[in-house]
């Protein structure tokens, strides 16, 4: 239950921090995507149906406070814990490097993801144009960003670990 | 049975999780103006936080640009910026009554370009996805902001209130690809529709082929949408775009706001119209 607390404080500080802070520093039309990293880490490391549950709650979380249409980023945020689970569970992803390489490819599956998902139910103009000229760049800037919250998601994990002994 | 269900039980439960988030998808594509009260709960929430660092950041950002870095400098660029606006404001109206009834140039001078309620109001924060652009100020349903309300600003037009809750409100910018606003060409009078893209920027569509729009041309608003007042500045043509199959052309705008930077915006109450508009219509009757 604390865990889960922890996540959902996690999950504010990401949002609030992408939506003010993070914005400043776009690089082209990419910025970190925070909440991902997040929900990598859920896929890495809860392997539970309350990790399914707070990838979803942190997509949805992100359809809030975004313009786009509400289930886009919980479907995304929830293939990429399932995606990461099903990974986690069979290959090892135990070290930094590894782990920034799973970052990677899930911001490639967010994306695409997302934009298959525009050109589903939105019927916009140049969905796959702007996919590919984006999806390189922002899956770099996000493995960009995986370490240091990796590092803090981690510590924050061990704190509550020692407390709880 | 159950020893399956019990083993698979993240798969599945993740599996109906995409459903459901389909299911969602669905129902507000199909009638996007619906939220449902969660999400403009979160909205609520998150507001105080976000005005918050946007303070801090703000305040952090003007001790080092306007002390520390470049004493004096940050002050006349800003002037020199509020001064360009003005002077952008100036010029369409005056093409605009040109156009019209010149005998009003002399009422250029108005300080005050809005007849109607307006409200200030401050960026909080922007959307998080690259490929949405929406922003949220902090005036809500509280301070009597209230749906498709126009915001400007006096570069020209930003967009139009496309969410209210009770403290912020979300603004859809017109680059956003949701985004769809009544405009013609100030030069030639030809009427389309400026409609946000996922890429940068936003396009004039729908301009007959036999109406002109060429490069430099300033595409302003109708004022028929109910929404705009008529004659403010939506940007100008950076590139004119032909189409072989059908009798309608078009043009890539460069929006006439920076709305990446901006900080301060004005919300305006349904009805408020340019002083020059409401002048020249009495002086026609």
């Amino acid at each position: 239950m604390r865990s889960f607390g922890a996540l959902a404080v996690a999950a504010a500080a990401a949002v609030v921090l992408q939506t003010t802070l993070i914005n400043t520093f776009q690089l082209g039309s990419a910025a970190p995507d925070l909440l991902l990293v997040l929900c990598v880490y859920l896929g890495l490391h809860q392997h539970t149906v309350g990790g399914a549950f707070a990838a979803f709650a942190v997509g949805y979380l992100q359809d809030s406070v975004s313009g786009s249409a509400t289930g886009l980023n919980a479907f995304a945020m929830t293939l990429v814990f399932l995606l990461v689970y099903l990974t986690s569970s069979r290959l090892w992803v135990d070290n930094l490097l590894s782990r920034i390489a799973v970052v990677f490819f899930a911001s490639v599956v967010k994306t695409l993801g997302v934009m298959l998902l525009v050109a589903i139910f939105l019927s916009v103009d140049g969905v796959w144009s702007t996919a590919a000229r984006r999806l390189l760049v922002q899956a770099l800037v996000a493995a960009a960003v995986a370490p240091p919250m990796f590092a803090v998601l981690s510590s924050s994990r061990r704190m509550r670990s020692a407390d709880a002994n | 049975m159950s020893e399956f269900l019990r083993r698979n039980r993240v798969f599945l439960t993740s599996s109906a999780l995409l459903f459901f988030s389909l299911v969602l998808i669905s129902t507000s594509s199909r009638s996007p103006d619906r939220r449902d009260p969660l999400a403009r709960f979160l909205l609520d929430a998150l507001a105080p936080l976000q005005g918050g660092i946007t303070l801090v950041r703000g305040t952090v950002g003007h001790v080092w640009d306007g002390y520390v870095w470049l004493v004096g400098v940050q002050q006349e660029n800003r002037q020199l910026k509020e001064r360009i606006g003005a002077l952008e404001r100036e010029a369409v109206q005056v093409a605009e009554m040109q156009q019209s009834h010149a005998r009003l140039e002399k009422l250029l001078d108005l300080s005050e370009s809005f007849a109607g309620r307006s409200y200030g109001a401050r960026v909080i924060a922007r959307d998080p996805l690259p490929w949405a652009r929406t922003m949220t100020i902090d005036r809500g349903a509280r301070d009597g902001i209230e749906k498709n309300m126009a915001v400007v600003s006096p570069q020209g037009v930003i967009g139009q209130i496309s969410e209210v809750s009770w403290l912020a409100a979300r603004v859809l910018l017109l680059t956003d690809h949701n985004s769809a606003i009544d405009a013609l060409v100030q030069r030639t009078r030809a009427r389309g529709i400026a409609q946000g893209a996922l890429e940068e920027g936003c396009h004039i569509k729908y301009l007959r082929r036999a109406e002109d729009i060429a490069l430099g041309d300033r595409v302003v608003t109708t004022g028929l949408d109910g929404i705009f007042p008529k004659g403010l500045m939506i940007g100008e043509a950076v590139e004119v775009a032909r189409y072989s199959r059908d009798s309608l052309h078009g043009a890539v705008i460069r929006p006439s706001v920076e709305l990446d930077r901006i900080e301060e915006v004005l919300v305006l109450a349904p009805g408020t119209r340019l002083v020059s508009e409401i002048l020249e219509s009495e002086g026609g009757e």
